[in-house]
C-alpha cells in the first residue's frame, strides 16, 4: 500500500508553493490516475513519491516504511521510453538488475527478461536496438524494464504522452492487461482524461498553485475494459464530470 | 518530359496540363560529377590566373608544376629521402600531440562536465585560456623543452586539447533528463550513471572533439616546427619558402594535409565502429 500523508512542497529557490497538504492512498492492486492542468504539481508529487526529491513537510509511506530516497521496490516510467540506444532491447530490460546487482546477476535473469518481452508482444526483438523499434515498441520495452525488478508500486509519468492516438489506445489496453495479470499497484500522471478514466480504479483531480486534490472520482466500470468502452454513455458521464471539476480547479 | 499522367489516365486529353515532378539538376547528375566538376573548375581558375600571367610564376606556380613537384616529392618519400624523414618526424609529433590532447581533453572534460567544482572553478580558466593566442607560446616551449620533438608535441597538444574538453563536457551534459532521473530511481551510483549513461551518450560529441583535435594537432606541430626549428615538414616549408620554391611549399602542404586527413579518417573509422547507434555528422564525407 502506498500512502501520502499531509504532503506539502515549496520550492525555496523561487518560493513556488507546488503542493499543498496532499493526502492519498493507493491500495494494493489498485490503479490510480491523477489528472490536472499543467503546472499543478503532479510531476513534483510523482518525484516525491519516487524518492527523487524530498518533500517540505509530510511523508510518503510504501508498505509501511517511509520513502526517504530512491527505492528498488519502485518502478518508474516516463513519457519518453528513455532506452539506452547502445543497448539491445534485452539489455535495456536488464538494466535495473545490472545497476542493482551487477552484470552477472543481470545475465542470470535473461530468461525472465525474454519472458517479459514475450508478454508485451516483443518476442523475437530481444536483440533489436531502440533505433529499430517504433515508439510503441520502445514503450513496451520500458514497461518490461520497469517490471523486471518486480516493484511493489509502478509510478507512471504520462507514460504514453508521446505516442500517436492509435498506438496510445493499444498501449492502454496492454497496460491494463499487464496490471490486472500482475495485480500491480500503480499511480499514473496523465493529461488525457480518457486515458485516466480508462485505466483507473480511481481518479484524483488536482488544482494548480498550490497543487491540491480537489476531488476523488471512483471509476466503477467493470474490468477488463476494452477501448470500445470509451464510447459508452457511462464513460462519457465520468469524463464529463472530471472535465467540469478540472475547469472549476482552473477558476480557483 | 514525363508523360506518366496521360498514360495512367487515358481519358485525359493529350494537351491537358500535367503536374510534372521536378527533379532538381543536382539530383539528376551523379554526385561524383559535381564533386569532380567543382574541383576541376577550381584548378581551371588557378591555371587561368597563371596563364594570363596575373602574377609572377615564382610567386604562384601553376597546377602542372605543383603536380610535378608533388610527384617528385612522392619519389623522395618512397625512396626514404629527406622528405620521408621530415614526414615521419612530423607524423610522430602529430600523433603524440593528438593522443596527449585526447587524454588531457577527455580528463578535463569529465572534470568540467561532471563536477560542480569543474564548472565553477576550472571552466572559467579554460575559457580564458582558450582566448589566448596559443601560437605565441611556441617559443616558450622551445625555450623550455629544446629544439627536439618534445616542444612540438607539447605545442600540438596545447593547440588541440581545448575542443576535446568542450565537446566532452557538452556530451556529458547532453544526457536526457528523464533518463538521468530513471537512473536515480534505480538507485544508480554517480559512477554507474557516468559509465552506463553519460559517457556512452557523450561519445558522438567526444568523437567530434577528437576530429577537430586531429586537425588542430597538425597545425600545432607545424607551428612548432616553424618557430622551433629542428626538422619536420614545417621546417622544410619554411626553408622552401625562403628559397621562393612555392611549388615545393605547395607539395609539402599537400603531404601535411595527407597526415591530417589520415588521422581524421582513422578517428572517423573508429567512431563508426564504436558509435554504431548514432548518425555520422555532415563532415564525415567518407561514409556519405
Amino acid at each position: 500500500m502506498l500512502r501520502v500523508e499531509d504532503l506539502s512542497k515549496t520550492y525555496v529557490r523561487n518560493d513556488v508553493h507546488a503542493l499543498d497538504r496532499i493526502n492519498l492512498t493507493v491500495k494494493d492492486g489498485q490503479f490510480v490516475s491523477i489528472i490536472g492542468a499543467s503546472g499543478c504539481g503532479k510531476s513534483t508529487l510523482l518525484k516525491i513519491m519516487a524518492g527523487l526529491i524530498p518533500p517540505s513537510s509530510g511523508r510518503v509511506l510504501l508498505d509501511g516504511t517511509p520513502v526517504l530516497g530512491p527505492r528498488p521496490d519502485i518502478g518508474m516510467m516516463f513519457q519518453q521510453a528513455t532506452l539506452l540506444p547502445w543497448r539491445t532491447a534485452l539489455e535495456n530490460v536488464l538494466l535495473p538488475i545490472e545497476i542493482r546487482d551487477g552484470a552477472k546477476a543481470a545475465h542470470a535473469r535473461s530468461d525472465l527478461a525474454v519472458e517479459l518481452l514475450g508478454l508485451v508482444g516483443l518476442a523475437g526483438f530481444e536483440k533489436a536496438y531502440p533505433g529499430e523499434l517504433s515508439g510503441g515498441m520502445a514503450q513496451r520495452v520500458a514497461i518490461c524494464r520497469m517490471l523486471i525488478i518486480e516493484p511493489s508500486v509502478l509510478l507512471l509519468d504520462e507514460p504514453f504522452g508521446a505516442l500517436d492516438e492509435l498506438t496510445r489506445e493499444r498501449m492502454n489496453e496492454e497496460l491494463q492487461r499487464i496490471c490486472t495479470e500482475r495485480q500491480a499497484t500503480a499511480f499514473m500522471v496523465t493529461h488525457s482524461i480518457a486515458e485516466a478514466v480508462f485505466l483507473g480504479d480511481a481518479l484524483f483531480v488536482m488544482s494548480a498553485r498550490p497543487g491540491r486534490i480537489v476531488e476523488v472520482v471512483p471509476i466503477d466500470i467493470p474490468r477488463p475494459r476494452e477501448f470500445s468502452v470509451t464510447t459508452e454513455p457511462h464513460f462519457g458521464e465520468i469524463v464529463q464530470h472530471v472535465r467540469s471539476r478540472l475547469d472549476l480547479g482552473e477558476q480557483l | 518530359m514525363s508523360t506518366r499522367a496521360t498514360e495512367t489516365d487515358p481519358s485525359a486529353p493529350d494537351d491537358a496540363p500535367v503536374y510534372e515532378e521536378r527533379v532538381s539538376l543536382l539530383d539528376r547528375v551523379p554526385r561524383v560529377v559535381w564533386l569532380v566538376g567543382l574541383g576541376l573548375a577550381g584548378l581551371g581558375v588557378w591555371q587561368g590566373i597563371v596563364a594570363l600571367e596575373l602574377t609572377s610564376r615564382i610567386l604562384l606556380p601553376g597546377p602542372a608544376e605543383t603536380f610535378e613537384e608533388v610527384i617528385s616529392t612522392a619519389g623522395n618519400i618512397i625512396t626514404g629521402g629527406h622528405v620521408a624523414e621530415a614526414l615521419w618526424l612530423t607524423t610522430q609529433e602529430v600523433v603524440w600531440g593528438f593522443l596527449a590532447a585526447s587524454a588531457l581533453g577527455f580528463a578535463l572534460g569529465v572534470v568540467v562536465g561532471e563536477t560542480k567544482f569543474g564548472q565553477v572553478a576550472v571552466m572559467p580558466y579554460l575559457v580564458a585560456f582558450n582566448a589566448l593566442p596559443k601560437v605565441a607560446f611556441a617559443p616558450v616551449f622551445v625555450a623550455w623543452l629544446g629544439f627536439g620533438i618534445n616542444s612540438k608535441v607539447v605545442m600540438a597538444t596545447f593547440i588541440a586539447f581545448f575542443p576535446v574538453i568542450v565537446d566532452t563536457a557538452a556530451g556529458l551534459a547532453s544526457a536526457d533528463k528523464d533518463t538521468v532521473m530513471l537512473f536515480r530511481s534505480m538507485g544508480a551510483s554517480r559512477w554507474q550513471t557516468l559509465r552506463k549513461l553519460k559517457l556512452p551518450g557523450a561519445l558522438p560529441f567526444i568523437f567530434a572533439g577528437l576530429k577537430t583535435a586531429s586537425v588542430f594537432a597538425v597545425v600545432g606541430a607545424v607551428v612548432g616546427e616553424y618557430l622551433g626549428g629542428g626538422g619536420g615538414l614545417g621546417e622544410l616549408v619554411r626553408l622552401s619558402s625562403q628559397q621562393l620554391r612555392i611549388d615545393r611549399v605547395f607539395a609539402l602542404i599537400f603531404y601535411l594535409s595527407v597526415v591530417g586527413l589520415a588521422l581524421f579518417a582513422i578517428v572517423g573509422w573508429i567512431e563508426r565502429r564504436i558509435v554504431f547507434w548514432h548518425r555520422a555528422d555532415p563532415s564525415d564525407v567518407v561514409s556519405a
